[in-house]
């Protein structure tokens, strides 16, 4: 007599029979990006001509039948610009988790295919895609989707206009590598070698010093001192000419956060009542006041930046207590990216203050990129300034320059060249309207 | 101004329905059973062209609107029927008699452009995803383009 069938052997479910791919984070795939290919559409250069349609359409079908390619040109009546549709080849493809009989799966190589095997043409893709991108072929109500012709797209050949460029993206990242050398070599200089300059360092007629340390100084001895301020001037000058790059590249405890976030790359996200990125403002007055009220400059004997380049060298590294501040704040990393910079640190106040007087700007023209496809600016960003949302609505975000940190990880992680450095005063061209 | 079992029997005639023997291959392959956890036979697509061609109140039926309008079952069919059709008749039928309840009307355009259980699936396959996007599911792919179109220029 045969036994009875459990019913895990009688499965049918799809997650046992054709389970989801799982991409892999492998070690050669952190230094060098994955170059997924990509149209990228120049609304300057696009006349409507539609020679793209009927190309790919040619393809597809075998017909001339502009409705049934898998690129549209629309045409905007009042503005009279041109706008391609096409797969944007998602980073995250809403497509994917909306197909019922998972036929739709991204390749290794980044192109987002349909497996015919498993297509229904129900057409639940076209509705999940926030672009539109056109699936569903009118005609024959089958599904066409666009797979950038195996890497050699017919319609980037075929424009006359040469609005549709073909790209892998960057091929290699090397503001990272140069960031945290530059980071490691300034930690090294001003916590090891050159123990307390950051505070304050005078030899001869060249003199600097902290700028919150020295309003704190002026607070508590009640004295204005020219040297004072003329030392504490040499970060302020450079935060006019370059924004907050202190904080992104020079300061020792960004260092120290930078290194705890790699170690702590999964979030628990930081309370809502505590968000506000005025805190470092009000952290900087009390300060100053406490300052005042004290006698002695209050905060410097806490400052994390200052402790760690206090430490009196590598031999009593751990000796000093009030070194404890340092994992005690740098402990804050595992709530946000750089939550002690984004929300407390005086030092950053103060050149926050200075940037009112910045003489440069990041843009991030959103008209040149994959917007919601992509992301990847907004992800990177330590300070979380990108406003992920407008992207996702295809408008250029407007960067604080008051909280940017200049790490320059957007510039470096976009693989469109879309975020840039600008003069303040630059007209960008009209894609890249945020300032 | 045609009836509405005019309009029933266009359906039975369009998809060719009287043909149907029941084999229950359009059932096997129907992507509704991986998609609804209550898929029966009241809404595969043996069990509508059977509750059609037997006289029920089809139009007013819920289960018309389960269907993705995919291609599957006419694929698979040995008789050629098109339950595809069938079912885009008589939701055509139904929308004839304003009987919206279950269809998804677009936020700009103000047309019924697709089910409502169809969208919901969607919507629970993307929960995760930030609400701006989700909020594009009730717009329909057409008007989707001129927002984004409107977005872009």
């Amino acid at each position: 007599m045969q036994e009875p069938m459990n019913e895990g052997d009688l499965s049918l479910d799809i997650n046992v029979l054709r389970p989801r791919s799982v991409e892999k984070k492998t070690l050669s795939g952190y230094f060098m990006p994955p170059r997924h290919p990509f149209i990228l559409f120049d609304p300057q250069k696009c006349t409507g001509c539609g020679t793209c349609e009927m190309i790919c359409s040619a393809r597809n079908t075998n017909r001339v039948a502009p409705l049934s390619a898998s690129v549209q040109v629309l045409a905007d009546e009042r503005s009279g610009k041109n706008l391609a549709i096409l797969c944007q080849h998602c980073r995250q493809p809403l497509c994917i988790p909306a197909c019922p009989t998972r036929a739709i799966e991204k390749g290794s190589d980044g192109i987002v295919r349909i497996n015919k095997l498993f297509c229904t043409d129900c057409g639940l893709c076209t509705m999940a895609c926030p672009a539109a991108a056109p699936l569903k072929d009118p005609d024959s109500r089958e599904i066409h989707k666009c797979d950038l012709c195996e890497g050699d797209p017919l319609c980037v050949k075929h424009c006359p206009e040469t609005a549709l460029t073909f790209t892998r993206g960057k091929a290699f990242r090397w503001i990272k590598g140069l960031r945290w050398s530059v980071q490691a070599i300034s930690f090294a200089m001003l916590v090891i070698v050159f123990i307390g300059t950051f505070c304050y360092f005078k030899a001869g007629n060249v003199a600097f010093s902290c700028p919150a340390g020295t309003l704190q100084n002026i607070a508590s001895s009640g004295a204005i001192v020219l040297v004072g301020i003329s030392s504490a001037a040499a970060l302020l000058f450079l935060t006019i000419l370059a924004g907050r790059l202190f904080c992104g590249w020079i300061c020792p405890f960004g260092f120290v956060l930078d290194l705890v976030d790699k170690i702590t790359p999964k979030k628990l996200g930081w309370p809502s009542f505590l968000k506000s990125r005025m805190t470092k403002y009000g952290v900087l007055a009390g300060a100053v006041g406490g300052s005042y009220a004290l006698g002695f400059q209050a905060f410097c004997t806490v400052c994390p930046i200052g402790t760690l380049c206090r430490s009196y060298g590598v031999q009593s590294f751990f000796k000093s207590a009030e070194l404890a501040i340092v994992p005690a704040l740098a402990s804050l990393e595992i709530a946000q990216r750089r939550s002690w910079c984004r929300y407390f640190c005086p030092v950053g106040a103060v050149l926050g203050i200075m940037t009112t007087l910045r003489l440069i700007k990041i843009v991030i023209g959103a008209k040149k990129c994959k917007k919601f496809s992509c992301i990847q600016c907004a992800e990177v960003c330590p300070m979380g300034i990108i406003d992920a949302d407008q992207l996702r609505e295809g408008i250029s975000p407007r960067i604080p320059m008051t909280e940017c940190i200049m790490c320059l990880r957007c510039l470096d992680r976009c693989p469109y060249d879309a975020a840039k450095i600008r003069f303040r005063w630059q007209r960008t061209a009209p894609e890249e309207d945020g300032r | 101004m045609k009836s509405r079992s005019d309009k029933i029997e266009e359906a039975k005639r369009v998809s060719g329905a009287y043909g149907c023997v029941e084999c229950g291959r359009c059932v096997a392959a129907c992507p509704m059973a991986e998609m609804y956890a209550n898929f029966s036979i009241e809404m595969s697509p043996r069990g509508m062209i059977k509750k059609t061609l037997l006289g029920y109140p089809v139009v007013e039926d819920k289960n018309i609107w389960y269907c993705t309008e995919c291609n599957a079952g006419t694929d698979v069919c040995p008789q050629g029927v098109s339950c595809r059709d069938l079912i885009r008749t008589l939701r055509g039928a139904a929308v004839a008699d304003n009987l919206l309840a279950n269809a998804q009307i677009c936020k700009c355009c103000g047309r019924p452009f697709a089910a409502l259980p169809v969208e919901n699936f969607i919507r629970g396959r993307l929960k995760e995803e930030p609400p701006n996007v989700r909020e594009l599911l009730t717009a329909c792919p057409s008007c989707r383009r001129e927002i984004y179109l409107k977005r872009n220029t």
